[in-house]
């Protein structure tokens, strides 16, 4: 399964809800066969550039080019392709076969139809004799997330868009989604482009993840993000209060700004028991690794740190973690100068 | 009081006893009401559509004239039906006055604003996430108005079933259009109309009984159909 040239490509693409401006793309390609990660806040465009690449609705401006060709008007023959699992699930008001069914009837490609139903039903843990010839609003909204997956992968689409689909499962349903978004791609070599809040899970699958933030891209580096109010505490001195005691301090915030950016190559850590000092930084936040994972396109570990009621993400080589016996359950200090904190 | 009740009983006996002449104004009723719901709805059904999903330039103005239309009292459309198709009048060369044709025009002209106002209204109801799931599927222009339709159809049903109750239950168009001829354009409201009039309550009486069994009849029909 190499990754091939690229599948998509975008270029200065803007997009606008009633003249507000939701999403802001200069250049993106997603590569043929890749797993490309959308990560952002709520209303940061994720599930606006994914209708986008499912070619629901033509950017405001802008062109989206789907293997080298100019992707609008969209031809039936490419939408065809592309399918996408929307953020929240519909079901057509028919029993759930038909609802798998329909994507394949409307290709007028039904062969060996109930054969296929099975087996995409089987796919995400549905049995058919259980649950086919349900109707559509006989079924949980788990199962109806699971059922609008399976309509989507008996289409073996080439490209499959997903839009939080483990966000409302409970965890067997959400390893039956990602191990079917997997094999998806195992099978018939499936593009995948998710959006999803389970970072863990992206940066342990995906070849490529972007982070959305107010409709715009950036490569990585934008995880550590915290919102205001941030409240004067001296001149050109504001802080953020976290938890019961701890401040997070920043030089003041610009005009209308209060989404501050801490990149992740100003951040230090180091296990509490073995800091020598704590002078000359102007932020020393206290916490707990909670969670580290192994990211495969970098092999590199990210480690999520909780401190208080926020978490942080960094970024470590192997060795660091070697050196510094980082573990989940070790506590840490994290370190950062004011000063390096950006203004988004 | 007692006449209505001898007057029920003698309907009864009528309508037990086939009284042609009852008989023939259902017939009669039955076949021009069908047959003008079904025209109306093959043409309000498309045009409930697009005026519903697509957003273009005027659609709120049709929109409300399509409104206003649903306010047209029958005898004004009768009277205008009329005028075209006298002999005098515009359509006057085809003979339609004082016929079931002629009615049939009316009765379109009364059910095609209910039915493409509803079929509007339900179709701008439809739940967003439709056409997406639609689209994402692979759905084509034609399969995206069939299932669309067809997601919606409880609405539309009762667009038809509110449309077909109107066009059954009026008297004005079927009156001044067909002229209330016996065997011939007499339909059970403009007969009921007559027979009051005559003081012949129990006839009265035998074809509104017959109108709320036919409507009875209809929405069970419907309610079965909602239930599978
Ligand atoms: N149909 C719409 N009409 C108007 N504004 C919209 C519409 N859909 C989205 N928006 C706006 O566009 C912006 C991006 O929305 P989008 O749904 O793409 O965000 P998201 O990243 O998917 O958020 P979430 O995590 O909450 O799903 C938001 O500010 C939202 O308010
Ligand atoms: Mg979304």
């Amino acid at each position: 399964m190499n990754p091939g040239g690229p599948l998509y490509q975008l270029h200065n693409v803007v997009h606008c809800y009633n003249d507000t401006r939701a999403l802001s793309i200069d250049r993106m390609a997603i590569p043929a066969g890749s797993v490309t990660g959308l990560i952002g806040p709520n209303g940061s465009g994720k599930s606006t550039l994914l209708k986008l690449l499912a070619f629901a609705f033509n950017p405001t401006e802008g062109e989206i080019r789907f293997r080298g060709r100019m992707a609008y008007p969209f031809s039936r023959e490419v939408r065809s392709r592309v399918t996408l699992l929307t953020q929240e699930p519909y079901l057509l008001k028919r029993n759930v076969f038909d609802n798998i069914a329909y994507g394949l009837k409307v290709r007028k490609d039904t062969d060996r139809l109930v054969e296929r139903v099975e087996k995409a039903l089987a796919t995400v843990g549905l049995p058919y004799q259980e649950f086919a010839f349900r109707k559509w609003h006989e079924l949980s909204g788990g199962e109806t997330q699971r059922a609008a997956m399976a309509a989507r992968l008996i289409l073996e689409p080439e490209v499959l868009l997903l839009d939080e689909p483990t966000a409302s499962v409970d965890v067997e349903s959400a390893k039956l989604i990602r191990d079917a978004s997997l094999a998806a791609r195992e099978l018939f070599g499936t593009t995948l482009v998710i959006s999803s809040h389970d970072w863990h899970w992206l940066y342990e699958i995906c070849d490529n993840l972007l982070h959305l933030f107010k409709g715009m891209i950036f490569d990585s580096g934008m995880e550590n993000i915290l919102s205001g109010p941030w409240e004067k505490q001296g001149d050109k001195l504001y802080a953020k209060n976290i938890g019961q005691k701890e401040k997070i301090f920043v030089s003041a915030p610009p005009e209308g700004k209060s989404y501050a950016l801490i990149p992740e190559n100003s951040l230090s850590i180091i296990p509490m028991d073995a800091e020598t000092t704590t002078s000359h930084f102007d932020n020393r936040l206290e916490g707990i690794i909670t969670r580290m994972i192994l990211q495969k396109s970098s092999m590199e570990i990210i480690a999520s740190i909780m401190i208080s009621d926020l978490f942080f993400t960094v970024r470590l080589s192997g060795e660091t973690v070697r050196s510094l016996s980082l573990a989940p359950g070790v506590r840490v200090v994290i370190r950062f100068q004011k000063d390096s904190v950006k203004w988004l | 009081m007692d006449f209505l009740l001898s007057g029920f009983i003698k309907a009864l006996h009528l309508l037990l006893n086939r009284d042609p002449s009852t008989w023939t104004a259902v017939a009669a009723t039955l076949k021009v009401s069908t047959g003008s719901i079904l025209a109306s709805l093959a043409a309000g059904l498309p045009l409930g559509f697009v005026l519903g999903y697509f957003d273009f330039r005027g659609r709120r103005f049709i929109r409300t004239c399509v409104d206003t239309l649903l306010a047209l009292p029958t005898v004004f459309i009768g009277l205008v039906v009329y005028a075209v198709i006298t002999s005098r009048g515009p359509l006057g060369e085809y003979g339609l006055l004082f016929t079931l044709s002629g009615i049939a025009i009316g009765q379109i002209i009364l059910a095609l604003p209910i039915v493409v106002a509803l079929t509007a209204s339900t179709v701008e109801n439809m739940d967003s996430r439709l056409r997406l799931t639609l689209v994402s599927l692979g759905a084509g222009k034609k399969d995206l108005l069939l299932t669309c339709l067809w997601e919606v159809r409880y609405g539309l049903l009762a667009a038809a079933v509110t449309a077909y109750g109107r066009v059954m239950t009026e008297v004005g168009i079927s009156m001044m259009v067909g002229g209330n001829i016996k065997w011939h354009t007499r339909t059970i409201t403009t007969a009921i109309a007559l027979e009051t009039g005559k003081g012949m309550f129990a006839n009265g009486i035998a074809l509104g009984l017959v109108l709320i069994t036919i409507a009875f009849a209809v929405n069970m029909s419907v309610s079965f159909l909602r239930r599978k």
